[in-house]
């Protein structure tokens, strides 16, 4: 084992022979350099894993021979093990990064460099104060000079106010060092802690100034303006050691002083921390500068990380895990995107674009953003799981709500920000080049999120092989990705297909009926990748995703695992939504929407764990007092994804711009993944009591109004896609109403209406994309006549309006008869009035589809249209087979879902006598019904083909038309404002009131970030000000430091 | 129930019978309506005359397959609701297929033929079908409101949605009918009615009097002749469905065509008294008074 | 620590330089003479360290012939704070001359030494 003395010593050392290698050129000082932060790292990571494996001893280093106070001490215990041998890894990659800047500027910037970090590392191991000053100066200093060889522009200038900005907080640290040593008489933390009880009457004022000296070493909101035009101004390469390595060692800093605290100060330091994260994340909002927004980021971050230190009483010996899991996704991700940063070389956000050319660069920008935010499988995942659920434990919901809304802000310009990069339009399609040392430590860090991310899983008990094996399978494509797309397809049905005969035996009941909609669901709709040349890259794996999230959502026997798929899932359906043409804005709404759902969801999970051993789905039954508001978390959660009313205006345009094949997979299958969620919260919290309203009530007509708003929608929209959108919110609304009646036909009409929905809606979304594709519009009013060219698709859309509208003899009429039999049942007949009026409007949209499309005039341009290809239509047959099994047999299907709902609602159930249907109010033969519409049907057909055996066909203008010739289709074919006198009528309905509220309320935030954001003029004068307010701020709320 | 083979007998009896009822009908009320107007008028039997005309004429054009359909699928929807009503209570002849499905069932039924008469009519190409087709959907969500409202309300009264099951909860004398046993559901239907026989003030969707507009713009001979067909079938069994939901039923033929007669009559009188909405004018009008009394039905229940 | 002892006065002298400084820095738009508050800030601290360090009627703790070896400790004044105020001067000294060499940066770019003309960063 190498002393950590050491460290130390190699980069003095090796920073003096810099010193003398002024003439001997630029290579062999940087290979030294390199060397020696080799060498630094290597000693650390020895000591770490002696720590972690042979459970080494903590050991004190004595310098000069004496014992505290008398000379200063390093410790080198588990915790500093760890800490150094971040700061050290991510300098030592920093440093490879920076191999060209580095010999560019010289020998001085590299010594400078190593002072750097030799200056962090005894930072974190001293155990004296003043050495700790002594070292944070020379840490300051030494960035100021980093910050001096240069940057991005105006990099002078943030220098300069970092340099203010920290010298007058170190001064303020001197003093409150220099009182310790008056009151407590030594200079040695451990030391002044042990004799605390002697100095805490009287020593208030010097730890004042030392705890907010550090904290402000953290960069706490306000007092970080410097901080942030460092961030901005700064070399990337330089940025990200900051942010990396400078503000973890500080972090940890803050947690060495923590014992000198009194409790009192614990609240203080949390409520900076929180003030920092939240109000940061809101700033940054409006920010543009990639660099400069990765700096609001890094605040926000080291915010919480301040918080959570602040939190060690409470989280106990859980403290360092949560903390560490937060830190790895922060300094891993954070100097990843500073390095891309230096890579891509654009100031602005929008400039990302440029990006698209890499998508390896693309993969790992998003690998770590998602890792910042908090998605599995990335450590900072379960470090907010812990952290939330820690919180939840001890009540406290108020700081578990910042964090949310704080990380919620954060999501709003990150993801905006890889929006631009995947979706922003190119203004020049440069081909930028990277060399391979810059590339090189971006890739091991994106590995090492990864790593991490499995590491701390474990330690939450998250590490089961099987349940990582969806994702590995997502990787895997990943890595075939340069294959065609035949063949990826091919790999991708095996793999589902193999699955889904392992696995289809597993579940029962409810779960069965949603795992054949995932899976079983997921491979039809795959039948159809086959349209698509060529490579199709970054498809496969992240489609897969989005299964495995599904996948592993059955799967889920503990609220963590849920989480974790239903994150998976969302992760992999916004990639999936933001392929598709002009998606940015709609996938960034569906993200938000998505994130703020989970969110939601993950407090109720907090609050239903809460003084509960263990974290199994069934706590949910026995939640207590607090059901209502988890039942309301848990419900408003998952309505994110059924995109009931209110919570809605992501789904139209990221269902109607995502590709073909992708329509059908985030409208047929992805929206039940929500009703899944819904129908678990409904099944463990049963009916909710709110201050006497009974929420189902509420569930039932925001259910109700969605299936009236949605279809009112649909029926004025022009474009295919967007109809079939709004058409997906409407039925989601029958289903969310069928679920709040809460009894057994109730929520037999919720499941055969989602059944149903998902097979006519992945049949449609199917062949109107293969009329998009054909005819290359979405504008219904472009198209018309469509019949003759495309019969096929022709029939599966009418077929598909016909189960749709729920028209008696297909299976859709099961639906509508379930219905009325249970609004009967439960009495709530005028929602079942206003259903109806939506059901109604259905048949407006559904003719709409079919008629502008396919009937009327052919215009010109699509005479040579073909019919669409044969991997399109082959799902969409089998689809239909599937609704005429349904159509004809109903039992085969109610049936059982029947006996399943039985358990849970055994009052009110059908009985069956074949395939007639009796309920206490009515019957229904499905069987029967289609026999006698079919025989009827066979009957009139033959009858008309006797009556008009001589018609003959005539051209498409062989028409009445009132003493004129129509010539052009386009002034025949009436499809435009279609329904013109019922949108006068009854237009003011669908008077968008709730895109404008959300609208004001993206307005109103940006416009308060905005605000906000002002106290950062610029002037090194104002953070100079802002520091000493501080100070004074602080000792006013702490009565002068308790 | 279970099916017999000669339940198919029985049902085209009913077919035949209620065919000629619903001819005549036509051919009657025109004839009052011209009498009414000082006029001579047609001849009763003249819309047998125009079917036959339309069947043997003999050049027929077709537009396509779906252009084809729409007819056919119209005559089904009509034949198909006489199929599923019961017609005569407590008569096992002309119960027809009414065991296979309830009123919930009837309801939808009926948009059988008018999505497949729709689709046909598109498929001619005219603007003027398709804007009649848009004109009468639009007009059909607003009274269909009432309508389900007042079924509901009749559904609550009778805890059944059998319509056998309502007819025999009428019977024994006048006062069991719903129309006085639950006299505002029945006015919100019967408004409602109004709407779904397309005449006077209602009438914007075939604008008969006008250009040619509406659906069938496009048809003629022997596909005009299947129209026709189920012109006459058609309203019969909605009258029937009225009769049965709110007067009654019938235990007779002849009691089916007093009644009806005079249900249709309603819809006649209305249509002479009153001018013609426009669709977005008809659309307020229903969900004004009759939604009102809808929900009245429904609150008083 | 009596009132108008030596030692008083001159914790109350170093606060007062501190302030004097602070003032200095935030008054001031001309770089130099924030630098100048920047070391006046400096000094006062050094001036409070050493006030901090005083005990009356003691000698400096420098060991020569006139301290008696036997009773060292209670000759002397505690020499901790003055071993850590040549350091603080020293680590002064350095931020000091490199606020110098960012002034002049500065001063090349612009021409100008007014802090309020580097706002480029903000918001």
């Amino acid at each position: 084992m190498v002393a950590p003395i050491y460290i130390i010593a190699a980069a003095l050392g090796t920073a003096f022979t810099l010193g003398l290698l002024h003439k001997t050129g630029k290579t062999l000082p940087y290979v030294l350099m390199t060397l020696a932060l080799g060498l630094m790292t290597f000693i650390s990571l020895e000591w770490l894993l002696a720590f972690l494996i042979d459970g080494q001893k903590e050991e004190i280093i004595y310098t000069a021979g004496f014992k505290p106070p008398f000379s200063i001490s390093l410790l080198m215990g588990k915790m500093e093990a760890v800490f150094i041998s971040i700061v050290n890894t991510m300098a030592f990659l920093g440093s490879i990064y920076m191999a060209r800047d580095l010999k560019n500027k010289g020998v001085n910037s590299m010594l400078i460099y190593l002072l750097l970090i030799m200056g962090l590392n005894v930072v974190i191991m001293t155990r004296d104060i003043f050495n700790l000053f002594v070292f944070l100066e020379v840490s300051s200093i030494a960035t100021a000079g980093l910050l001096l060889i240069g940057g991005r522009k105006n990099a002078v200038s943030a220098g300069l106010k970092y340099l203010i900005a920290t010298g007058t907080i170190a001064g303020f640290l001197l003093i409150g060092i220099i009182f310790f040593y008056y009151y407590a008489g030594s200079l040695s933390l451990d030391d002044i802690i042990a004799s605390k009880e002697s100095w805490i009457s009287v020593g208030n004022i010097a730890l004042l100034l030392v705890l907010l000296s550090v904290i402000l070493e953290l960069k706490p909101f306000p007092a970080n303006g410097w901080a942030l035009d460092v961030y901005q101004g700064a070399n990337p390469g330089i940025g990200a050691i900051i942010s990396a390595s400078s503000a973890t060692a500080m972090v940890y800093v803050l947690y060495k002083m923590m014992p000198l605290a009194s409790e009192a100060w614990n609240y203080v330091i949390i409520g900076i921390g929180l003030l920092s994260f939240v109000a940061s994340n809101i700033a940054g909002i409006k920010q543009t500068n990639a660099q400069r927004l990765l700096g609001y980021s890094s605040v926000g971050q080291i915010g919480l990380a301040v918080a959570i230190v602040g939190m060690h009483q409470w989280l106990g010996s859980g403290l360092m895990t949560i903390l560490l899991a937060m830190l790895a996704s922060h300094f891993l991700a954070k100097a990843g995107l500073f390095w891309l940063a230096g890579i891509v070389n654009k100031e602005t956000t929008k400039e990302w674009g440029i990006l698209r050319n890499k998508p390896v660069l693309l993969f790992l920008m998003g690998t770590f953003i998602f890792a910042l935010l908090g998605f599995p499988p990335f450590p900072s995942f379960f470090g907010k799981w812990e952290l939330i659920m820690s919180l939840s434990d001890l009540g406290q919901y108020g700081i578990v709500s910042l964090i949310l809304i704080g990380s919620l802000f954060e999501a709003v310009y990150m993801l905006r920000w890889l929006g631009y990069a995947i979706k922003e339009d190119k203004e020049e399609a440069v081909n930028f080049s990277i060399h391979w040392e810059k590339f090189l430590p971006v890739g091991i860090v994106a590995t090492a999120l990864y790593a991490a991310g499995y590491f701390f899983g474990w330690k939450s008990g998250y590490s089961d092989w099987y349940k990582y094996m969806p994702l590995a399978f997502a990787a895997a494509l990943f890595l075939l990705d340069f294959l065609p797309v035949y063949v990826k397809n091919s790999i991708t049905l095996l793999g589902m297909g193999w699955y889904f005969f392992e696995m289809y035996t597993q579940y029962t009941g409810l779960k069965f009926v949603f795992f054949i909609i995932f899976i079983g669901g997921g491979l039809l709709i795959f039948l159809a990748g086959y349209y698509k040349k060529g490579k199709r890259v970054g498809f496969y794996p992240l489609a897969i995703l989005m299964y495995a999230g599904l996948a592993l959502m059955l799967e889920a026997s503990n609220m963590l695992e849920f989480f974790f798929a239903w994150e998976i899932m969302t992760a992999g359906s916004y990639f999936l939504i933001i392929r598709g043409k002009k998606s940015m804005t709609h996938a960034l709404n569906y993200a938000l929407f998505s994130i703020g759902g989970a969110f939601l969801i993950l407090a109720g999970f907090g609050i239903t764990q809460a003084g509960k051993d263990g974290l199994s789905l069934e706590l949910l039954y026995q939640v207590g007092s607090m059901s209502p508001y988890v039942f309301i978390l848990l419900a408003i959660g998952f309505m994110t994804k059924t995109a009931s009313m209110g919570l809605h205006i992501w789904l139209p345009g990221a269902h109607a711009e995502a590709e073909t094949d992708v329509s059908p997979m985030v409208s047929a299958v992805l929206l039940k993944a929500g009703v899944y969620g819904l129908i678990i919260t409904m099944i463990s919290l049963g009916n909710q009591f709110i201050g006497g309203i009974n929420i189902q009530v509420v569930l039932a007509w925001i259910g109700v109004l969605t299936a009236l708003m949605g279809n009112m929608m649909a029926a004025f929209q022009e474009d295919a896609k967007r109809l079939l959108a709004y058409s997906s919110i409407g039925q989601l609304g029958y289903v969310l109403f069928g679920l709040a009646l809460m009894s057994h036909l109730g929520w037999l009409t919720a499941i055969s209406v989602a059944i149903n929905h998902f097979l006519f809606k992945a049949m449609l979304f199917l062949a109107i994309g293969g009329v998009v594709l054909r005819t290359k519009t979405k504008y219904m009013y472009q198209m018309g006549g469509l019949i003759k060219k495309m019969p096929i698709t022709f029939i599966v859309v009418l077929i598909g309006i016909i189960t749709l509208s729920g028209v008696p003899p297909l299976s859709g009429f099961a639906g509508k008869w379930l219905f009325y039999n249970a609004i009967l049942e439960k009495g709530w007949y005028l929602q079942g009035a206003v259903l109806f009026f939506a059901g109604v409007i259905a048949f407006l949209y559904c003719f709409r589809l079919i008629h502008t499309i396919f009937l009327g005039q052919l215009k010109d341009e699509h005479r040579k249209v073909k019919e669409a290809p044969f991997w399109l239509l082959l799902p969409q047959i089998l689809v239909i087979v599937g609704i005429m099994v349904l159509s004809a047999f109903p039992n085969s299907i109610l049936k059982p879902l029947g006996e399943v709902l039985y358990s849970y609602f055994p009052e009110g159930a059908l009985s069956w006598n074949d395939q007639l249907a009796n309920s206490i109010y009515g019957y229904w033969d499905g069987k029967m019904v289609l026999y006698v519409v079919v025989a009827i049907f066979a009957s009139v057909f033959l009858w008309a083909l006797i009556v008009t055996r001589k018609s003959q066909k005539v051209k498409q203008f062989n028409i009445v038309y009132a003493a004129e010739r129509p010539f052009r289709p386009e002034t025949t074919h009436f499809a435009y404002n279609f329904f013109a006198p019922f949108k006068k009528a009854l237009g003011f309905l669908v008077y968008p009131g709730i895109t404008n509220f959300w609208n004001r309320v993206g307005q109103s935030t940006m416009a308060g970030a905005d605000a906000l954001r002002k106290i950062y003029n610029g002037n090194g004068q104002a953070y100079v000000l802002h520091i000493v307010l501080f100070f004074i701020v602080v000792y006013f709320i702490t009565a002068g430091g308790f | 129930m279970e099916f017999k083979p000669i339940q198919i007998l029985y049902a085209l009896l009913s077919l035949f019978i209620v065919f000629n009822y619903g001819m005549l009908l036509q051919g009657f009320v025109r004839k009052i309506g011209a009498r009414v107007g000082r006029r001579y008028g047609i001849r009763f039997y003249q819309p047998y005359i125009d079917l036959i005309k339309n069947y043997t004429k003999r050049s027929t054009i077709t537009h396509g397959i779906m252009y084809y359909l729409g007819p056919v699928f119209r005559l089904t929807g009509g034949i198909g609701l006489i199929m599923f009503t019961p017609l005569i209570f407590g008569s096992d002849i002309f119960g027809n297929f009414s065991f296979s499905g309830d009123v919930i069932l009837i309801l939808y039924f009926m948009f059988f033929g008018t999505l497949g008469m729709a689709l046909g009519a598109a498929e001619g190409g005219h603007p003027y079908s398709a804007i009649g087709v848009t004109r009468g959907l639009a007009q059909t969500t607003a009274f269909e409101l009432p309508l389900a409202l007042a079924i509901l309300s009749i559904a609550i009264q009778y805890q059944t949605l059998s319509v056998s099951e309502i007819v025999a909860a009428q019977q024994g004398g006048i006062m069991n009918w719903t129309l006085f046993t639950n006299p505002v559901a029945t006015a919100a239907a019967m408004l409602a009615f109004l709407g779904s026989m397309m005449r006077s003030p209602f009438d914007v969707v075939l604008a008969p009097q006008e250009v040619p507009i509406g659906p069938p713009t496009e048809y003629h001979s022997s596909l005009l002749g299947i129209l026709q067909t189920n012109r006459a079938i058609f309203p019969a069994a909605k009258l029937v469905l009225f009769m049965n939901l709110f007067f009654g039923g019938a235990t007779s033929w002849w009691e089916l065509v007093i009644k009806t007669f005079f249900i249709y009559m309603w819809s006649v009188f209305v249509g002479v008294v009153y001018p013609r909405y426009r669709v977005d004018q008809s659309i307020r009008w229903f969900l004004r008074i009759p939604l009102i009394l809808g929900i009245l039905a429904i609150l008083l229940m | 620590m009596k009132f108008l002892s030596p030692e008083y006065i001159s914790m109350a002298a170093g606060f007062l330089v501190i302030l004097i400084g602070i003032w200095g820095i935030l008054a001031n738009k001309n770089l130099i003479r924030m630098i100048i508050g920047f070391s006046l800030f400096d000094t006062g601290i050094h001036i409070v360290m050493v006030a901090i360090s005083y005990l009356k009627d003691r000698t400096a703790p420098i060991i020569d012939e006139t301290i008696n070896t036997q009773e060292i400790a209670k000759q002397i004044t505690d020499p901790v704070p003055q071993a850590l105020v040549l350091t603080a001067i020293v680590i002064g000294l350095g931020v000091t001359a490199l606020m110098l060499v960012y002034a002049m940066k500065l001063h090349k770019e612009k021409k100008s030494l007014d802090i309020t003309k580097f706002n480029d960063l903000k918001w």
